[in-house]
């Protein structure tokens, strides 16, 4: 077992979602010239490795991009969700303890569905992440701990229904933010009741707080849930520069943070203060993860105690933590039917916006309520751009873990929505084989991606 | 005509060339006194030739690397303005140590005043220790020097005659730790350099020569000598450098090869991509310290053909280290060369000693002499070719920041293997046969080194830093700082501005006539965005004369 931490540092100088967007080329550029100039990267325990590219097949495992997937994604989607899996890769076969993709683009608001750009993000780049690792290295269960401003809510639909995927994000009150989700009442759909768990924070909360989230809820949660696998989808908005988040986040509270979690891999997410909260939030976070002293990492205009958090703000934090807690420890005696319904299927409706791309999507969902496994997942999207006609998609996802009765259920749903007509696109996600299928009607032709070969 | 010396620890190479042509080559023994081993082989390629003819002499060496290694210099102090970042437990240098406080970021903007009244106490330590030399590095000072010039103002008012080096005068690229290293080796060799420096123009005054002199850089690059003591530090590791060199010029251009220089205890592996030497991306390490400097991409494999061999169970080994000359040459153990001997690949020393040496490995094992002799040629080769490989996967695996970088980075594989060095001709042969490769053994491999000295190019670099929201800018290798006065400064400016400071820097080093086309080697444009608007530009560029060689050997130049 290697005691190294192996980082890709990929900052994307070429690329931006548009020259004044806060997702652009500067984004890192000064955290590159601090963990240049600190000489990190030298130090004997840290190992920079040039990323790799994932490939289309790796994306629609996850995935339903619209129409397809080369039309979602560019090469720097590819290459921050492949750096992440070659990191990934990494760790598991030991040759590193731990690992830190520093990489652009973020993707921690990208859903199942994809028809364009959301909260800067195409592509998930921790489900691609998970998905990858479930399927090469066999890990069964993992755990997301989402320190982004924003609640990570396409990382939460994406595993919503999957009972090996724990997923906590905390963030600032989404009724104060961005993208508007997150409350405590999410937490998971029938089949895996409890695996997702939100903490949304007042504005204004410091460190103190953050850290008394950690020690009292995620950390206990964690060790009940024992995850193979931790992943720190590290969004650092929770800075209290950071100008989309109202937090007081500093740098010595995402290194102890990082600290405490010890994840196995952190992936970087948001974070918009590029000067003054960045360079040494990376820093600090590349230090916890190395376990070097992080100490001395300070904002230029911090000092010790600058931020107070009141009482009434930690009182009301500490009572939602008790909260999560019960209903984390009680989830196996919670009445399932009482809180879903019965049925052969569990449906919920959804309005998704694309901030990004003004995109309107209206989502129907079916979960087939399996009694052996976490059942097939059907998905009716509809998405309108403002013009023309909308889009109409049928996709169907079969987890990894599905029985052979969802599986034949899933293939013959599949076949009939392509002979309906009905759908502009109809998908099929069938973890179990790795084998992903798309079908548009306009052209009448379908393909096929299986196996890890390349399709660039 | 041009003249190459390599001034190596054990010998001194020389040749003479005549555009391209090799005229004369002469290696002589390496005494203490440089002088007297420089004018040896000096003379004995100078015989009929009037000094008048020489247009150039090129030195490469590796006499300061030595004197590093022996630590033979006198003591250096330490002031350092490392603010915050690192813990300050990391700066624990073998040298007396001072901390100050103070910072500057990664935009160059003061953020913690200096400290004065510890600067006061540190250089009143450093007087009752002893030091008189002091180096002085600040993080961040590439990108602003007030702190280390107001150290250094204040050492000077008191002790006018210490040496005072300053970090940002020594590299520009960022990297703290490596700056303060090297900018301690810098405070150290200096003396020593000059002196060096004055030998050489010592010895070819006395033999007339009124030629340009040059030394190699470890980057393969050259510069005028009498320049050179700014930065002895970046000439210390030539040796390797110029063999590489000396290799590329004696090979068509263009071809992807490997290097390959089997010495006695070591073999040095670079490569020539698409006929250009790979630059390493991390500076030098000179003794488990990196440094900034910039060089060749070599690597030393522990082996060579007077490596000891061992038996190990049913196993032959190479132990690390030489115990001696091969057994042949009357030495004390097995080595390759022994292997080589048995095997008719190398022709000196007693064949029956050789095949000894082989039946002592070899008889436990029920292998005869020549069985056993084949066995350790194929570990030398396994070992050797598994580095090769290592080499090049390493240089994929080389990071990189941009999309099309990423996209752009292919599987490189050489065609070629070239030998160079003493032990190079038994094993060339069958290092490029498992590599699928063409073996090479160029003519005067003995004399690479002095080869490449000789048609090494003059290279200058200018790495301009310009932040127009600041309105300031820098070129780091001459530890500048300006303004920018022009509202409408803009990247063509930059470079243009990058491009005066490179022909400013060119003149200065009497380098006008043979620099060759400037090259842009890098080009960074970034918007500087505050609340969605752009609020100013960041600009990196570099520029560099064109590196690489004068003339290709036996091509009858160029
Ligand atoms: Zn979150
Ligand atoms: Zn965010
Ligand atoms: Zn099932």
């Amino acid at each position: 077992m290697s005691g190294k931490t192996g980082l890709v540092f990929f900052p994307a100088f070429d690329w931006a979602i548009s020259p004044t967007h806060p997702e652009r080329e500067e984004r890192l550029l000064y955290t590159r010239d601090t963990i240049f100039e600190e000489g990190v990267l030298d130090l004997p325990n840290i190992e920079e490795l040039a990323p790799r590219l994932a490939t289309f097949h790796d994306i629609a495992r996850v995935h339903f991009c619209v129409p397809r997937v080369q039309s979602q994604v560019t090469e720097a989607h590819l290459i921050a969700a492949g750096a992440a899996m070659l990191l990934g890769d990494l760790i598991i076969e030991g040759s590193l303890r731990n690992g830190f993709a520093l990489v652009r683009p973020p993707g921690h608001h990208a859903m199942r569905v994809v028809h364009g750009n959301r909260g800067f993000c195409n592509i998930n780049n921790e489900a691609v992440l998970v998905e990858y690792l479930r399927r090469r290295h066999g890990v069964k269960r993992i755990a997301i701990v989402d320190s982004d401003v924003h609640h990570g809510d396409g990382t939460q639909e994406i595993f919503y229904h999957d009972p090996d995927v724990l997923f906590i994000s905390f963030h600032q009150d989404g009724r104060t933010i961005y993208p508007g989700t997150g409350f405590t009442h999410e937490l998971g759909g029938p089949l895996a009741y409890a695996r997702t768990l939100n903490v949304p924070l007042p504005p204004g909360t410091t460190d103190e707080t953050f850290l008394y989230v950690v020690d009292n809820l995620i950390l206990p949660v964690l060790q009940d849930f024992a995850p193979e696998f931790i992943i720190n989808s590290a969004g650092q908005d929770n800075h209290y520069t950071d100008p989309l988040g109202s937090m007081r986040f500093t740098a010595q509270g995402y290194a102890e943070f990082t600290r405490r979690l010890n994840p196995h891999l952190a992936v970087l997410e948001g974070g918009y203060a590029i000067e003054s909260a960045l360079p040494y939030v990376n820093l600090a976070i590349l230090l916890a993860l190395s376990g070097h002293d992080y100490s001395y990492v300070r904002e230029p205009d911090y000092w010790p105690g600058k931020f107070k958090e009141s009482p009434e703000r930690l009182d009301q934090v500490k009572r939602m933590v008790d909260n999560l807690l019960g209903i984390w420890q009680n989830r196996d005696k919670a009445d399932i039917e009482k809180l879903f319904g019965t049925g052969k299927f569990y449906q919920r409706k959804k309005n998704i916006y694309y901030d990004t791309d003004y995109i309107e999507e209206e989502q129907f969902e079916k979960v087939r309520m399996c009694p052996y496994c976490p059942g097939y997942i059907i998905i009716e999207s509809r998405a309108n751009r403002g013009y023309g006609s909308p889009n109409r998609v049928f996709a169907i996802s079969v987890p990894f873990q599905a029985c052979s009765c969802c599986q034949a259920e899933a293939a013959d749903a599949y076949e009939k929505a392509k002979k309906e007509g009905r759908f502009d696109y109809v998908y099929l996600q069938d973890k179990t084989t790795d084998t992903y299928m798309s079908y548009e009607r306009n052209k009448n032709q379908e393909w096929c991606s299986e196996g890890p070969r390349p399709e660039v | 005509m041009f003249i190459g010396i390599d001034v190596g620890g054990t010998f001194t190479d020389a040749v003479l060339l005549d555009r391209g042509m090799v005229k004369a080559t002469a290696k002589v023994v390496t005494r203490q006194d440089l002088l007297s081993s420089l004018l040896e082989a000096l003379d004995s390629i100078l015989q009929g030739v009037s000094p008048d003819l020489i247009e150039r002499v090129v030195f490469s060496t590796t006499v300061i690397t030595n004197l590093i290694a022996e630590k033979k210099y006198d003591p250096v102090g330490l002031i350092i303005i490392p603010g915050p970042g690192l813990s300050h437990a990391h700066y624990r240098f073998a040298t007396q140590t001072h901390i100050i406080n103070g910072a500057i970021d990664y935009r160059g903007r003061e953020i913690i005043p200096l400290d004065l009244k510890q600067v006061e106490q540190a250089v009143e330590e450093l007087e009752a220790a002893g030091y008189n030399k002091v180096a002085v590095v600040g993080k961040f000072s590439s990108r602003n020097n007030k702190h280390e010039k107001e150290i250094e103002k204040y050492i000077k008012l008191l002790h006018p005659q210490w040496q005072v080096e300053l970090g940002h005068t020594v590299a520009g690229q960022l990297n703290f730790p490596r700056r303060v290293v090297s900018t301690m080796l810098t405070c150290a060799t200096r003396e020593k350099y000059e002196f060096f420096v004055r030998s050489v123009f010592q010895a070819l005054e006395q033999r007339g020569l009124q030629a340009e002199i040059y030394i190699l850089r470890a980057d393969g690059g050259t510069m005028r000598l009498k320049n050179s003591t700014k930065a002895p530090i970046e000439t210390i590791f030539s040796g390797p450098a110029a063999s590489t060199l000396g290799v590329q010029a004696l090979l068509p251009p263009g071809e992807t090869a490997v290097v390959v220089d089997i010495g006695g205890t070591t073999s040095d592996l670079a490569l020539l991509l698409s006929g250009q030497p790979l630059l390493a991306t991390r500076g030098v390490c000179i003794y488990n310290q990196l440094t900034h400097v910039r060089a060749l991409a070599v690597k030393s494999v522990p082996v060579g053909g007077d490596t000891t061999l061992s038996r190990q169970q049913n196993r032959i080994v190479l132990l690390p280290g030489r115990q001696g000359p091969p057994f042949c040459l009357d030495g004390p153990a097995p080595t390759p060369t022994d292997a080589l001997r048995v095997l008719g690949l190398f022709h000196k020393g007693d064949y029956d000693k050789a095949r000894q040496a082989m039946h002592m490995l070899g008889a436990e094992l029920n292998l005869s002499c020549t069985e056993t002799a084949v066995r350790v040629v194929d570990l030398v080769v396994d070992t050797i070719v598994q580095e090769i490989n290592e080499m090049f996967k390493s240089w994929e695996q080389e990071p990189s920041y941009r999309v099309w970088e990423v996209l752009q980075k292919k599987k490189v594989r050489p065609t070629t293997v070239v030998g160079v060095g003493g032990g190079a001709a038994g094993l060339i042969t069958q290092i490029a046969a498992r590599m699928n490769c063409q073996p090479v053994l160029p003519p005067y491999a003995s004399v690479a080194n002095a080869i490449g000295a000789a048609v090494a190019r003059p290279t200058l670099r200018v790495s301009l830093r310009a932040d127009t929201q600041q309105g300031v800018y820098t070129i780091q290798e001459e530890g500048f700082q300006g303004k920018i006065e022009d509202g409408n400064f803009n990247e063509e400016k930059a470079i243009a501005l990058a491009r005066t400071w490179l022909q400013r820097r060119a003149e200065n080093a009497g380098l006008t006539s043979s620099l060759g086309e400037v090259e842009i080697i890098r080009r960074e444009v970034f918007n500087v965005v505050r609340n969605w608007v752009t609020c100013g530009k960041i600009f990196d560029i570099g520029v560099q004369t064109q590196r690489g060689i004068l003339h290709y050997i036996g091509g009858g130049g160029r």
